[in-house]
């Protein structure tokens, strides 16, 4: 089973997946990183306008409780603290110093070596700290406000955590979601692609076009016409080997016909043996040409069915024909498959051809007074057998050879074999010599495994 | 046995003519499907040949239509197309035997009776009529266990007798299962045939109903 296309190198899914994804997440960061900023900036003006604020309202204040009403500053002998209404955090924090920088009163969270002695009024910023200075009386009291330390720093790093971490969450979510609609959008083209893949090569049907988008609808009409030539071009190579035989056939026919009536109306004599010389030339001739086309047919490849269809049928067809003489019916000994049928994909002409061969061969080098075993399996196991002498391992070898012709005296043109071998090949599968055969201790045993429909 | 060749092959037709005529049965040659239809349209045929790849037509399309019409004349195809696949659509087509060219004139003779002996409801080649053994598939006959020697021509008249012992069979009907359209029979050819072969089977074997034809004189009785 092949992995998830997200899973794949090189795949357009993939491709778009990720780059859509990294432009999301992209974009996201940017934004995030603008909204903080501004978000800083808010809080800056905020937090600085409280400063100066509290440094103004705590200045009238101040009047009363450190000058006399001439204006001169009361000695207290030390800063005087102001007292807090509850006990509570305080977040801003002030002190309250003269001319000369000291002390003369502070909030009760304040802790003055934190001030800075600057008296300069405005903001000062020292050590990651905001300050404000406001002055009153001429210049002589002077009031400092300040945040506590890292507050500021901690409010906007919530305000962003409080920004992002939603966002965050639904990161995953939105990147699962672009996966998704990338993959609805490529539906057509993943099932254009399983088409193609999970297609046998011998499946010369045109592919379904019918959803696909317009940048892939050339490239499957493409795909769809190269199909219908090559089909057009193995239909022709059919009907070429049909008609071939059929050409060849007809006046072979005719000259083994006119042959047998002259031998039929000559007198016993020299006139009469020779017709029977030529009868028996035109035989051979008819077996050889036979055997050429059907060599050819096997070696074109075009075996396989685009339907599936019944073996047994095939095989009893051929056996009825083979029956037909009576010593090779007494022979022959048929093993079908328990279900009664056999699907294969193989054509049912090049099957026909194969068993024929296979069978004629073992009727052939086989005894006369023996058996031939002919068997096929449920599980489409062609198999035929007959007793014999061993055949060395290197000459079965040879055998598979077109033209090649064991040690026998028996008629052939030494291309059965060569033949099933080729008709084998085609249908992805292989012929299979063995001596002896299976079972036996001596013989010949050849045995093809049939391409299985579904 | 009257049978209708349809084969376009003038040298193949001329030597599988002369083969059933040397049978002694009678042939009637059509090089054409048209020129075939014309034949059977006079003449009821006992069997017919049929070629495949014919010049106006193709032989399978003829015969599902002969088949379609009802008309059960056997039909033995004689093809150059030797797929297994053709040989099934010639058998469902209605064909009753199918052999592949090029094929030996013996062959085609021992196939032509096979059918026909089917036809006729005893494909068993071996028959016993009296005091006669006939093997039709032999086509030789036995009196008192000696084989008696009879022309082709004889022989085909004795089986038109053995296909229907029952069956009266008129002087004009043997003439049509005999003689081609071009053969020129003299008006006392059947009854010198027949003649003949009650001379070497006994003239008791095939008796004459005056004014109307022949039979044979005993019923059958099957064996072997």
């Amino acid at each position: 089973m092949r992995p998830l296309a997200i899973l794949q190198k090189n795949t357009l899914q993939r491709r778009l997946s990720l780059v859509f994804a990294g432009a999301a997440i992209l974009l996201w960061l940017l934004a995030t990183l603008a909204a903080g900023f501004v978000l800083r900036a808010e809080i800056d003006t905020v937090f600085d306008s409280a400063l100066q604020e509290v440094a103004q309202r705590v200045l009238p204040l101040a009047y009363l409780e450190i000058l006399d009403r001439d204006g001169t500053i009361l000695e207290t002998g030390g800063a005087a603290e102001v007292p807090s209404v509850a006990p509570h955090r305080e977040y801003i924090t002030y002190i309250i110093r003269d001319a000369q920088g000291r002390v003369l009163m502070q909030s009760h969270d304040a802790e003055p070596a934190g001030f800075p002695a600057i008296l300069e009024p405005g903001f000062h910023a020292v050590a990651g700290r905001r300050f404000f200075t406001e002055s009153a009386v001429r210049g002589t009291v002077f009031v400092t406000t300040t945040e506590r330390a890292g507050h500021r720093h901690s409010a906007v790093m919530k305000a962003i955590a409080t920004l992002v971490l939603p966002l965050a969450m639904l990161l995953p979510l939105s990147l699962a979601g672009v996966w998704r609609l990338i993959a609805l959008t490529f539906q057509p083209v993943a099932r254009f692609q399983k088409e193609i893949e999970a297609r046998d090569p011998n499946n010369l049907t045109p592919l379904e076009t019918g959803t696909l988008p317009g940048e892939i609808m050339p490239v499957a009409d493409a795909v769809n016409a190269l199909i219908a030539r090559l089909r057009r071009a193995m239909v022709a190579e059919r009907g070429f080997a049909s008609n071939s035989a059929h050409e060849l056939r007809t006046p072979v026919a005719a000259a083994l016909a006119q042959t047998q009536r002259l031998i039929a109306e000559l007198p016993e004599g020299a006139l009469r043996a020779r017709g029977r010389a030529i009868e028996t030339a035109l035989r051979r001739l008819s077996r050889l040409s036979e055997k050429l086309l059907q060599w050819a047919k096997a070696e074109g490849g075009t075996v396989i069915a685009e339907q599936p269809e019944d073996g047994v049928d095939v095989l009893l067809h051929v056996i009825e024909a083979l029956g037909a003489d009576e010593d090779n019916g007494r022979r022959l000994r048929l093993t079908l498959p328990s279900s009664g049928h056999c699907d294969i994909t193989l054509e049912s002409d090049a099957f026909a051809v194969l068993a024929r061969n296979l069978i004629e061969n073992a009727l052939k080098h086989g005894p006369e007074d023996q058996p031939v075993w002919v068997h096929l399996s449920d599980a489409g196991l062609f198999c035929v057998r007959n007793p014999g002498a061993v055949v060395p391992a290197e000459e079965l070898l040879r055998l598979l050879a077109p033209f090649e012709r064991g040690a026998t005296r028996a008629e052939g043109a030494g291309l059965g074999l060569a033949i099933v071998q080729g008709i084998a090949r085609g249908a992805g599968s292989a012929l299979i010599l063995s001596s002896p055969a299976t079972g036996m201790e001596d013989g010949f045993e050849a045995r093809v495994q049939l391409p299985r429909a579904g | 046995m009257r049978v209708l060749l349809v084969e376009d092959d003038a040298l193949l037709g001329a030597a599988i003519r002369d083969q059933i005529a040397a049978d002694g049965h009678c042939v009637d040659w059509a090089s054409r499907l048209a020129e075939a239809s014309d034949y059977r349209d006079v003449v009821t045929y006992d069997l017919i040949l049929l070629d495949l790849m014919l010049p106006d037509g193709y032989g399978l399309d003829c015969l599902r239509r002969q088949r379609a019409g009802g008309d059960k004349t056997p039909v033995i195809i004689l093809t150059a197309r030797d797929q297994v696949s053709d040989r099934i659509a010639g058998l469902n087509a209605g064909a009753d035997d199918y052999l592949v060219k090029p094929f030996d004139l013996a062959e085609l003779s021992a196939r032509l009776g096979a059918v026909a002996r089917r036809y006729a409801g005893n494909p068993n080649p071996i028959l016993m009529i009296g005091g006669l053994t006939i093997d039709r598939a032999a086509r030789s006959v036995f009196k008192a266990g000696e084989r008696v020697s009879l022309t082709a021509r004889e022989w085909a008249l004795f089986e038109i007798f053995i296909q229907r012992p029952a069956m009266l069979h008129s002087r004009a009907h043997l003439e049509e299962r005999l003689y081609s359209f071009e053969a020129e029979v003299e008006s006392n050819t059947i009854e010198v045939y027949i003649g003949r072969l009650r001379k070497k089977l006994g003239y008791d074997t095939i008796e004459t109903m005056r004014g109307i034809g022949y039979r044979l004189r005993k019923s059958e009785d099957e064996g072997g």
